[in-house]
């Protein structure tokens, strides 16, 4: 066991918030932020992939920007890890498998 | 029996016989087996079995007629029950991993040390779980009775037995690969015929890029018929709706505890992250594929069945319109079949398509087997978390917390039955309109759950005064919102399955105010909550956090 600094600890857990806080204000600019101006945007006729842009960000842009961010938070969280010296194979090892309770 | 109940019921009866052998192959020996699948289960894989587990026969066989039918506004469901997975995995799920339980209950049990606030939230699993499971029975009995021409109450009793065989046998263990099996069967029961559609309409076989430009003729065709746009937003209520509609699904998403309990199944918190990734790919392709389904299916109604004579109609009405999901009315005599003359109801989109198609008996079996698959996979999702609030939370966490490994096994197998038996007789005769049912669910999941979960998780100041206020403030105004908006009354003209934002917010501020009044938890519980915010290598104890550097084996 070795001791963290306060301030290495307190690093960790605000770029992986601050990381969450922004994928969160992405996630809902797209689908609550585009439907809360639905009405303006059908007007505005813009379109996208040959539908109403406020029709197909409902239907596929929504959902495709959740999956991205989904495995960019894994993806970056991994290397936020790996900078902290954070290996798996211990965190495997530690939280044990079938750990009863 | 006819060729075609023939085909479907041998393509039933293989998957069947492929769902208990997977359970026999993969069968629960310990409780760890029984309720977690040993934590054993890699990411990739796990994403698939939520997906199974997630898209239930209200996502297979209602959603594509569901936006057909509503237009933009049924693209609430399709981004509420996806975007539930971000607050998901976000904010919840690698936390409650690392904090390492069997169950919800458990974590707010011991989270808070309080064994109150554990049987609340045993109970309110066991309530909402259990609402949701009779809507997947009684929906694959009527799936069932149709496509068999079988009463649908034969149709749940079939589905009842086979699921009670597979899912005590296997456990959590068993479950989650036959979820990964279901996965599979439904999402290719599902895209192949939209495949096909979209060749026959644009002579391209990818509906997703394909499906656009239907949109934007149907919108032309809507003008020409003089009624609104199908792309036209809020038509079938307002935007506060909309909104409510869309945040209720997506907390409720979040805060169902037979979803949670799926990323209680991997080995750490980083896979939990990597779990939420792939569950929500392996969703989406279901998820974009629905508005394509939809818009075909609205596409080929319009120019090739509107316009025929009414007393020639095409052969696959006949069977529909006999259960009365179909309704023809010649409403201005002109003995030509008009859109206004037609009253479709939203299950029959999905299982009516390859018929309109023609794509052949082998794919109208295919499609059978796959809703039989998306209500089955649910099913045993939601018996696990049933069985596992009586036989772990209130019989051994409450009742003997002295109970052996294989007392508690066996009390979790009986749990299952007795909860399969249950909920079968009810669906056999369903209280009220099996989709607004469902859709309670969710307001009850997120207005009891969510805001103590996220709470728990990440404020260390909660305690159990809090958390029981909390849940049980949110359940009383999430019923309440129901019955009165039920009853004609309504703010801002938010319908009943929106109330999860009264109920969220209630419990949210109930939380935040009785724990500010009430004495701060022990140092230990406080630690423990700041615990959660490092990988399960760094540990926090006294106000320091230490690194687990010994070398790994």
């Amino acid at each position: 066991m070795q001791k963290v600094e306060k301030k290495v600890a307190d690093q960790y857990f605000k770029i992986r918030t601050t990381l969450v806080v922004v994928f969160l204000i992405i996630g809902f600019s797209v689908s609550f932020g585009v439907a809360f101006f639905a009405e303006a945007i059908n007007e505005s006729g813009a379109m996208i992939m040959g539908m109403p842009a406020h029709y197909y960000m409902g239907a596929q842009g929504a959902v495709v920007t959740f999956v991205i961010l989904l495995f960019l938070n894994a993806i970056i969280s991994d290397q936020v890890d790996k900078k902290f010296g954070i290996d798996e194979k211990q965190n495997v090892k530690i939280s044990g498998g079938g750990a009863d309770h | 029996m006819d060729q075609q109940s023939l085909v479907s019921l041998i393509l039933i009866l293989l998957t069947f016989a492929l769902y208990i052998g997977i359970s026999v192959y993969n069968r629960a020996k310990v409780t760890s087996d029984f309720y977690v699948a040993s934590r054993g289960i890699p990411p990739f894989w796990n994403g698939m079995a939520i997906g199974g587990d997630w898209m239930s026969a209200a996502s297979f066989i209602g959603m594509a007629g569901t936006v057909m039918i509503l237009g933009y506004d049924g693209l609430a469901y399709i981004m509420g029950w996806t975007g539930g997975y971000l607050l998901l995995t976000f904010l919840l799920a690698p936390q409650l991993r690392k904090y390492g339980r069997f169950t919800v209950p458990e974590f707010i049990g011991d989270r808070f040390d309080s064994n109150p606030a554990r049987l609340i939230a045993a109970i309110a699993t066991i309530i909402i779980s259990f609402t949701y499971i009779i809507g997947q029975l009684s929906g694959s009995g009527v799936v069932i009775g149709r496509l068999l021409n079988l009463p649908a109450s034969t149709g749940v009793m079939i589905g009842v037995v086979v699921i009670a065989i597979y899912a005590s046998l296997g456990g959590m263990k068993g479950v989650t690969w036959t979820q990964v099996a279901q996965y599979m069967i439904l999402i290719t029961a599902y895209i192949v015929p939209i495949v096909f559609l979209s060749l026959q309409i644009s002579g391209n076989p990818l509906p997703w890029l394909t499906y656009g430009n239907v949109v934007n003729e149907l919108g032309a065709l809507d003008r020409e018929l003089g009624i609104s746009e199908y792309f036209a937003p809020f038509e079938e209520g307002n935007r506060a709706q909309f909104l409510a509609l869309l945040f209720t699904l997506m907390v409720g998403t979040a805060a169902l505890p037979h979803v949670i309990v799926r990323f209680y199944t991997v080995t750490t918190m980083k896979a939990a992250r990597w779990s939420g990734a792939w569950a929500l790919l392996f969703i989406a392709l279901l998820y974009l594929s629905a508005p394509a389904y939809a818009a075909f299916s609205r596409f080929v109604i319009m120019t090739q069945v509107v316009g025929s004579p009414i007393d020639d109609l095409p052969a696959w009405t006949e069977p529909w319109l006999n259960t009365g999901l179909l309704e023809i009315a010649d409403s201005d005599g002109d003995g030509v079949l008009a859109w206004e003359d037609l009253v479709i109801h939203q299950d029959i989109v999905v299982m009516a398509t390859p018929e309109i198609a023609n794509l052949g008996m082998f794919v109208v079996g295919l499609v059978a087997a796959g809703a039989m698959a998306a209500a089955l996979s649910t099913a045993g999702g939601l018996l696990i978390t049933i069985s596992s609030s009586f036989a772990h939370d209130i019989y051994y966490r409450l009742m003997k917390p002295d109970a052996t490994d294989s007392n508690r096994l066996l009390a979790g197998r009986v749990a299952i039955v007795l909860s399969t038996i249950a909920a079968g007789l009810v669906a056999l005769d369903p209280p009220g309109v099996i989709t607004q049912i469902i859709a309670w669910a969710f307001a009850l999941a997120g207005g009891t759950f969510f805001p103590v979960l996220f709470l728990g998780v990440w404020w260390k100041r909660m305690n159990r005064q809090g958390a029981i206020a909390g849940m049980l403030g949110g359940l009383t105004v999430t019923l309440t919102y129901i019955f009165l908006s039920m009853g004609g009354v309504s703010f801002f003209g938010i319908q009943d399955t929106g109330a999860g934002v009264f109920g969220v917010t209630a419990n949210l501020l109930l939380v935040i105010i009785v724990s500010l009044m009430t004495p701060p938890p022990e140092q230990r519980l406080q630690d423990e909550a700041v615990d959660l915010r490092y990988p399960e290598q760094m540990t926090y104890k006294d106000g320091e956090v230490w690194m687990n550097d010994e070398q790994a084996k």
